[in-house]
């Protein structure tokens, strides 16, 4: 598969705090790839940097070989922040229908959305009435609303219920499958194993390794276990 | 469950919608705009407002205008001064200290939410976003000048006379006036991290307006001129009736720098040495233009009766003095003397002589100490080289004077378009009912049918 994205020496200092040292990955065309690590290591902070939401102190981004201007990013990936109230005043079917109508997508696409994330009976509430999980799934709806080559969803299994984790995961799939390339930060690595293609393993703002479960097993030097154990091992 | 992997390569933002996608930009910011409480509280009260404004305004005029009593001079009473200024009285103070909150919610509402990170991805620049709010935020200011809009029609209805020049005047300027705010709302907002910071930011600037207002009084030079821009002193202007082309050129500018400076500071992703870059080009620009803007005379007096012009013939006459005109005044802030000059004469003559340089020498504020050695009270006219002393404040007086120095002969005078003055003595009839009743109802019903509605 070809890089969609070439992730070089992304930096980036909190006053005196290095939060992101040199991170640097690829993110290939159609894959799922999974941004794993635990809280504050730097998954967020590096999501913002890459959608052009926070400066970074050092870095590129490249999309076939050019640099990708901050400006610029926001036509080729679509960053889904975590724990947002988005006009809460306004209801999810406004909302959905918003982005629907600003990114031209049918109706038909939008029900099928609305149908697997069981937004349905949700329609006519508020977005700042919803629980954590409803507000999560209706987020989501809006991420697979658009258009971008690649959507950046952060914590896409936070708030959700097993079921419903199970539900998103086969959904995300599905949306990968049509051509779109995603990258979920999570910090469950075993939801991570389970629905990514590849991982980029980040531990206190370090990249430690990159790649399939099989590569990273190989670069920790195991012989069996899951992500958690590979995890441990590379830091 | 599929999504069309085709649009997935459409490329976004520049793409041949992007004007619909403004208007879609703008309709969700009135849908937010109608979902912000404190809009609805703006909308709540400014009948209420306008029409205690109205109400007394009317009462007062028909005392003047002699309900059992004498009547004041006829020529005194101007629907201007009487009905329109008191009424709108109201949006001055609806400008000042509730429309900024309105403005600021607009924007930290989405910066505290988080939806200002998918506003920012969403097609389109910034500047058409910030644009896009500005544009639905002066709409919703529109639709509060409905409470004064029925004022003006009640006072029709009374009888009551209006001179649409002075009136539409006197609207372009609350309307420049609550751009300022909304400007100003917004550069807070985006600066401040939240959406106290923001208020307590706008409150300082409003206090040190007023401080600069005060503490320029009189004084002459570079800080009256820049007390001329706060948006108080710019308001004033309008009320007597005047449309200076430098006010409403520095109105404008200052307000599009206030959106200006939101869409620099806005965005989270620009780097500090980006916001600062901008923000000193920003301010070299709106300091060029409010220097170009100082430098410009033009006015038009848009009064009935003429109270920013001296008479046909004096205008005319005056228009001969090429010379520059130095006057020195020695007369304190305080002194009501002052005051009367400034109105009656100095405004006028301004407008007319384009080297008038005025000199503010007293040393004290009230003037009530000053040594016979200060020269206080005299007032000093310098013209060709030669100097001359006055007293008086009155206009004939002073252009005599004037005329004496620059050698011309004074103006003849007519009586032929002597404003006569609109005395009306009537009742408000139904005000009360209209601004304490039904406007406050019609408001709580329209929140609660868009709120059902939403």
């Amino acid at each position: 598969m070809t890089a969609l994205l070439t992730v070089e020496g992304i930096t980036k200092f909190f006053n005196q705090r290095r939060v992101l040292d040199e991170v640097g990955f690829s993110v290939r065309a159609g894959e799922v790839l999974g941004l794993i690590g635990p809280n504050g290591s730097g998954k967020t902070t590096l999501f913002e940097c890459l959608a052009g939401l926070m400066p970074a102190d050092a870095g590129t981004i490249k999309s076939n070989n050019k640099d990708l201007a901050p400006s610029k990013r926001k036509e080729a990936l679509f960053y889904l922040p975590d724990a947002i109230f988005p006009w809460a005043e306004q209801t999810v079917s406004w909302v959905l229908g918003f982005f629907r109508q600003l990114y031209g997508r049918s109706e038909q696409q939008s029900s099928m959305l609305m149908e697997t994330l069981r937004l349905d009976e949700l329609m006519r509430s508020r977005i700042g009435s919803l629980s954590k999980g409803e507000r999560k799934r209706t987020l989501l709806a809006l991420g697979l609303l658009t258009p971008q080559p690649l959507l950046m969803l952060d914590e896409p299994f936070d708030g959700l219920d097993l079921r419903q984790t199970r539900d998103v995961m086969t959904l995300l799939k599905s949306h990968a499958a049509t051509g779109r390339t995603l990258m979920l930060s999570i910090h469950q690595l075993v939801d991570a194993g389970r629905v990514c293609d590849r991982l980029v393993m980040l531990s206190a703002g370090k990249v430690v390794g990159e790649g399939s479960i099989d590569d990273l097993r190989a670069q920790a030097k195991l012989s069996e276990g899951g992500v958690e154990e590979i995890f441990l091992a590379l830091t | 469950m599929r999504l069309d992997g085709g649009l997935v390569r459409r490329k976004i933002g520049t793409s041949p919608n992007s004007k619909r996608s403004f208007w879609r930009l703008v309709s969700k910011e009135w849908r937010e705009l109608f979902a912000s409480r404190s809009y609805w509280l703006l909308l709540l009260m400014i009948g209420p407002l306008v029409g205690h404004g109205f109400i007394t305004a009317v009462g007062l005029y028909a005392e003047a205008s002699g309900t059992g009593g004498p009547a004041a001079l006829a020529q005194g009473l101007t629907p201007l001064d009487g009905i329109l200024v008191p009424a709108f009285g109201a949006y001055d103070l609806a400008a000042t200290f509730l429309f900024p909150f309105v403005a600021i919610r607009m924007i930290s509402a989405e910066k505290q939410s988080g939806g200002l990170k998918l506003l920012l991805q969403l097609p389109g620049s910034l500047a058409t976003k910030v644009g896009a709010k500005a544009l639905v935020l002066l709409g919703g200011w529109i639709v509060t000048l409905l409470p004064g809009l029925l004022a003006i029609g009640l006072w029709k209805f009374y009888g009551g006379h209006l001179y649409a020049p002075e009136t539409l005047n006197l609207l372009l300027g609350h309307f420049l006036r609550a751009m300022l705010s909304a400007g100003f709302g917004f550069a807070a907002a985006a600066l401040a991290e939240n959406a106290a910071s923001a208020a307590i930011i706008t409150l300082g600037f409003t206090v040190g307006t007023w401080a600069l207002d005060f503490i320029a009084a009189g004084r002459g030079g570079f800080l009256q001129q820049l007390a001329a821009y706060t948006p108080a002193a710019t308001l004033r202007f309008f009320e007597h009736g005047l449309l200076r082309l430098n006010i409403f050129v520095a109105m404008l500018a200052i307000s599009v720098a206030g959106f200006a400076l939101a869409g620099i500071w806005l965005h989270p992703g620009r780097s500090w040495r980006f916001r600062l870059l901008g923000t000193v080009t920003l301010a070299l620009t709106l300091a060029l233009i409010m220097v170009g803007a100082n430098g410009v005379r033009a006015s038009w007096d848009a009064s009935e009766n003429r109270r920013n012009s001296f008479s046909r013939a004096d205008e005319a006459a005056l228009s001969q003095i090429r010379q520059p005109l130095r006057i020195t005044v020695v007369l304190s802030p305080e002194d009501p003397r002052l005051t009367d000059y400034e109105q009656n004469v100095l405004r006028k003559l301004r407008r007319v002589l384009p080297r008038l340089e005025v000199d503010y020498s007293s040393s004290s504020r009230t003037g009530l100490f000053e040594k016979p050695e200060d020269h206080y009270g005299e007032i000093w006219y310098e013209m060709n080289g030669q100097r001359a002393m006055e007293r008086s404040t009155i206009e004939e007086v002073v252009l005599e004077q004037i005329y004496k120095l620059a050698g011309i002969n004074p103006a003849a005078h007519s009586d032929e378009n002597a404003f006569s003055g609109y005395p009306l003595s009537v009742k408000p009839r139904g005000a009360s009912w209209i601004f304490y009743g039904l406007w406050p109802l019609l408001t709580v019903a329209a929140w609660w049918v868009q709120n059902r509605s939403r």
